[in-house]
């Protein structure tokens, strides 16, 4: 079938960019092979989280140019329906994250529909105001534990776990992480061939232009956006049983939905490798220079100026990410 | 029966009517011109027609269906394609990409839309640009991106928009070779926006002539050429006058 | 009907301050289409610049509005002319995520040199003191003073923007960049007046607010996402458009007075154990929502 063809794929991109990313999964995939620290392998398996969240940030925010800091609120619909399943019904990873994709798909089109009928700075603010009624809401509603939120005990089930998804080494996860991420990859290769995928950069590229090629704008953002949010979903329902603590202000907060979109527009918004690179700069920086800056005594917050500073520089000098710079590069090369 | 039939179209931005009570008819297969000096509401009327914005009042038919108000992309389903002026795009499509999207309209394998644009971009000259951007094509090439972009649509019906503006003679004459060639050997009915009278007159099959929103001549070109209306409307009535000997039934060029 | 006058007044005076906090952004927005994440770390400078001048000098806090106010408007200055020029040039999303990491970066500064604990106004003329203006309203005098004087810094830069020269070729810029320049309007020039303004506007708002709201370092968000709302509410670029809409969005953050008012005046208790208060700012959220799918450019936006 032509989209099977389509997601294995990779033939249009150079040699050497394929070399590259084969020998970088490679590597990802023997990493837990080699000695590393707790701390090494927790930020790998951030890393791949985040990477997904830029993903599927990178559907609607880069291909589709519609900047939307509101995704954090997916990560917690996604993360919740997987907690509360568990310590509620006993209702099993696999059950419970389609879901809470579900779940977060509904809510998508309820607010995507309204949503999309702005544009530009009020639909930016739109977004993040939506993530945080939503926060807000989960933080009172006793049902979800309000601000204490939720937590899995391990030592209740019996690890490891398939079925749940509880384990008590972090190995586990990193291989399940790693098989998602992979799929996110090929669905990602898939997505921006697909017909969607040229309609909506067609969008970016020029609203009129694209409606007069027979697009119907709002309804192609509207699926963008639910498949971004399925994206969010999943990974959010990984993330509640992998950390097994989740609370409103983590999961849900504002900073979260400008990382997610961080990812992607540091990386390279609107390119297949954009969010990876990102958060392969991203999350080990941040991981790092809090365990290195950020706890010393009296030195408060350092890692966070320096963090903040990064994100100037590039936002100033080079906005279309890192991926940009190597496409500017190489256009200059070709003249 | 007509392609497009338009029927006492008005459309009035605040208190003014851009177009005002336009009547007119296109059949299949025919070459429109649509002229007038600037502000006349030639684009007005293209983009009613072409569903941009509805019209304030009046009919709009097409191909048998009132289309009336129907907005953009629904116009564009049912096989009416357009042109855009300037080209505003922020240069991240390549050409090929460009052409494919329009492609896609009507299918949702890539592997089809792919060769239907291979298809085109050889047709209109555009192979060798392929991979570049589109804004950084020169002028004439740009232009024939549009009409690249809007054929991958399959239209019944192209809205060309001042298509030769910028020209120099040469790439004048190719561009009304390539119009012909889309008009007479695919089949596909044409109306075009012009101010460059060289294009115009010489490739339509008839001409309407809009003047203050509305139409005041329409006719074969040789006829809308010694129009006196239409002479009145590009030189003005009062240089009309004073040079009255001179219009004694001579053709302008 | 105490209860709801008391929330009316209370909202309407809040609303005040909120539409000064807001001004700086609208007019930034308007001259140069940037919207500033950081914006409300601006006013908790300002916050930090009234209490330490207060503290230090011994001055009643309401007197240090022209320290904040200088402050303010060397940081808009310095900001435009370190940063934010060079930002202008790229597309809206790293433009938002710019200023997002110039919050960051203004937010751990002062938890370094403050730390995170409360500091909070224990002196000054008006502190503590309140009015009984009948009708079982009590005015605290320094929520009124800060009202009044928000309305009147608000006025003030009202004249400039539409009295003075500069303030119209700031106008002219901010209505048609273009044409701006070919008056021979230096709009680079007015791009960093407007940081000027715009900073200087927000820390005397943080001057006067805190008179009754403790600052920490962390104070910056919420109000930033308040002074987003308020302008979207009024429309991006509108300066009576921030005015009304600062009391409109003053009045939904009293909307948990009013449900108390509702709850005792028609003697039901529903879902009396949900702390409405939490849900103060989830209102203003909702709100923005709701009224930008009935106006989507706001309620004077000009610009989109």
């Amino acid at each position: 079938m032509e989209a099977i063809r389509n997601t294995l794929d990779f033939s249009d991109f150079p040699k050497t960019d394929l070399g590259v990313a084969l020998a970088v999964l490679v590597f990802l995939f023997c990493f837990p092979l080699f000695p590393h620290s707790a701390f090494a392998m927790a930020t790998m398996i951030q890393f791949f989280i985040f990477s997904l969240y830029g993903m599927g940030w990178n559907t609607i925010g880069g291909y589709g140019g519609q900047v939307d800091l509101g995704k954090a609120q997916y990560v917690g619909i996604g993360a919740y329906t997987t907690m509360v399943c568990l310590l509620r019904w006993d209702i099993p990873f696999w059950v419970s994250m389609p879901v809470g994709a579900c779940l977060s798909i509904c809510w998508s089109f309820i607010i995507g529909y309204p949503l999309f009928k702005l544009k530009g700075h009020y639909f930016a603010i739109a977004t993040i105001a939506t993530s945080l009624v939503l926060k807000d809401l989960f933080e009172v509603w006793k049902f979800v534990g309000a601000a204490r939120g939720l937590g899995i005990l391990p030592y209740k089930y019996h690890p490891p776990d398939y079925w749940r998804l509880i384990f008590k080494e972090d190995i586990y996860y990193y291989y399940i992480i790693f098989a998602f991420f992979i799929v996110g990859l090929l669905y990602m290769n898939w997505f921006r061939k697909s017909r969607l995928g040229y309609q909506l950069r067609s969008i970016k590229d020029n609203e009129e232009v694209a409606r007069s090629l027979g697009i119907n704008v709002h309804w192609a953002k509207i699926k963008t956006y639910a498949i971004a949010t399925a994206f969010v979903s999943i990974v959010g329902s990984f993330h509640a049983v992998y950390i097994k603590n989740i609370e409103p202000e983590d999961t849900m907060s504002l900073d979260i939905s400008i990382l997610i979109a961080l990812m992607a527009m540091l990386g390279g918004a609107g390119s297949l490798w954009g969010p990876v690179i990102g958060a392969g700069v991203l999350i080990p920086l941040k991981s790092y220079l809090k365990e290195w800056l950020g706890a010393s005594a009296g030195l408060l917050g350092i890692d966070l100026i320096i963090y903040g500073l990064i994100i100037m520089i590039i936002s100033a000098f080079e906005p279309r990410g890192l991926w940009g710079i190597v496409e500017k590069y190489r256009r200059r090369r070709r003249k | 029966m007509a392609l497009l039939e338009v029927h006492n179209l008005v459309k009035a931005f605040g208190g003014l009517n851009a177009n005002d009570d336009v009547s007119f008819v296109i059949e299949k297969g025919e070459l429109l011109g649509l002229i007038g000096p600037n502000g006349a509401g030639k684009t007005t009327c293209f983009n009613c027609i072409a569903g941009m914005f509805p019209p304030t009042s009046g009919r709009i038919v097409f191909d048998g269906e009132d289309v009336t108000g129907l907005p953009a992309h629904e116009m564009a389903r049912r096989g009416l394609a357009r042109t855009f002026q300037v080209y505003t795009a922020g240069g991240d499509l390549t050409v090929g990409e460009n052409v494919l999207v329009g492609c896609f309209m009507h299918t949702r394998s890539r592997s089809s839309a792919r060769s239907k644009a291979d298809g085109i971009l050889e047709q209109m000259g555009l192979k060798e640009f392929r991979n570049q951007l589109v804004s950084e094509l020169p002028v004439a090439a740009q232009k024939r991106v549009t009409m690249a972009t809007a054929l991958g649509t399959d239209p019944k019906l192209l809205l060309l928009d001042e298509v030769a503006a910028g020209l120099n003679p040469s790439e004048i004459e190719a561009t009304m070779a390539g119009i012909r060639r889309i008009n007479a050997e695919h089949g596909v009915t044409v109306m075009l926006i012009e101010h460059v009278m060289e294009l115009v007159m010489n490739i339509s099959h008839r001409v309407i002539v809009l003047d203050y929103g509305r139409k005041i001549a329409e006719g074969c070109p040789k006829d809308i050429v010694r129009d006196p209306q239409v002479i009145k409307a590009y030189l003005g009535e009062r240089y009309v006058r004073e040079h009255a000997t001179e219009f004694g039934g001579s053709a302008i060029p | 009907m105490d209860l709801l006058f008391a929330s009316i007044v209370s909202g309407v005076l809040i609303g005040m301050v909120l539409a000064l906090v807001a001004l700086g952004l609208t007019i930034i927005f308007g001259v140069m289409d940037i919207v500033n994440f950081a914006h409300g770390e601006f006013l908790m400078v300002g916050m930090y610049t009234g209490l330490l001048t207060a503290q230090a000098t011994g001055m009643d806090p309401l007197f240090t509005l022209p320290v904040a106010a200088a402050v303010g408007f060397a940081l808009g200055i310095i900001c435009y002319a370190g940063f934010i020029k060079f930002l202008l040039r790229g597309p809206m999303i790293s433009q938002l995520l710019g200023t997002f990491g110039l919050m960051l970066v203004l937010r751990n500064l002062a938890l370094l040199f403050f730390g995170s604990e409360d500091r909070a106004l224990h002196h000054g003329l008006l502190v503590g003191k309140s009015f009984d203006v009948g009708m079982g309203i009590i005015l605290s005098a320094t929520k009124l003073a800060t009202a009044v004087l928000a309305v009147l810094s608000f006025g003030a830069v009202w004249l400039l923007m539409n009295r003075t020269r500069i303030g119209k070729a700031l106008t002219a810029t901010a209505l048609n960049r273009q044409g701006a320049r070919y008056m021979g309007i230096p709009t680079e020039r007015m791009n960093m007046l407007a940081w000027g303004i715009g900073g200087a506007t927000v820390t005397i708002a943080g001057a006067l607010i805190v008179n009754f709201w403790s600052v920490t370092p962390y104070v910056g968000l919420i109000f930033t996402m308040i002074a987003f709302t308020v302008v979207a509410l009024g429309g991006f670029g509108s300066v009576p458009g921030a005015f009304f809409a600062g009391l409109v969005v003053g009045l939904i953050m009293e909307i948990p007075g009013f449900w108390d008012f509702i709850q005792l005046f028609f003697g039901i208790d529903w879902m009396a154990d949900v702390p409405m208060i939490s849900l103060k700012y989830t209102w203003i959220y909702v709100s923005y929502f709701v009224i930008m799918l009935i106006s989507p450019r706001g309620l004077f936006g000009w610009k989109q």
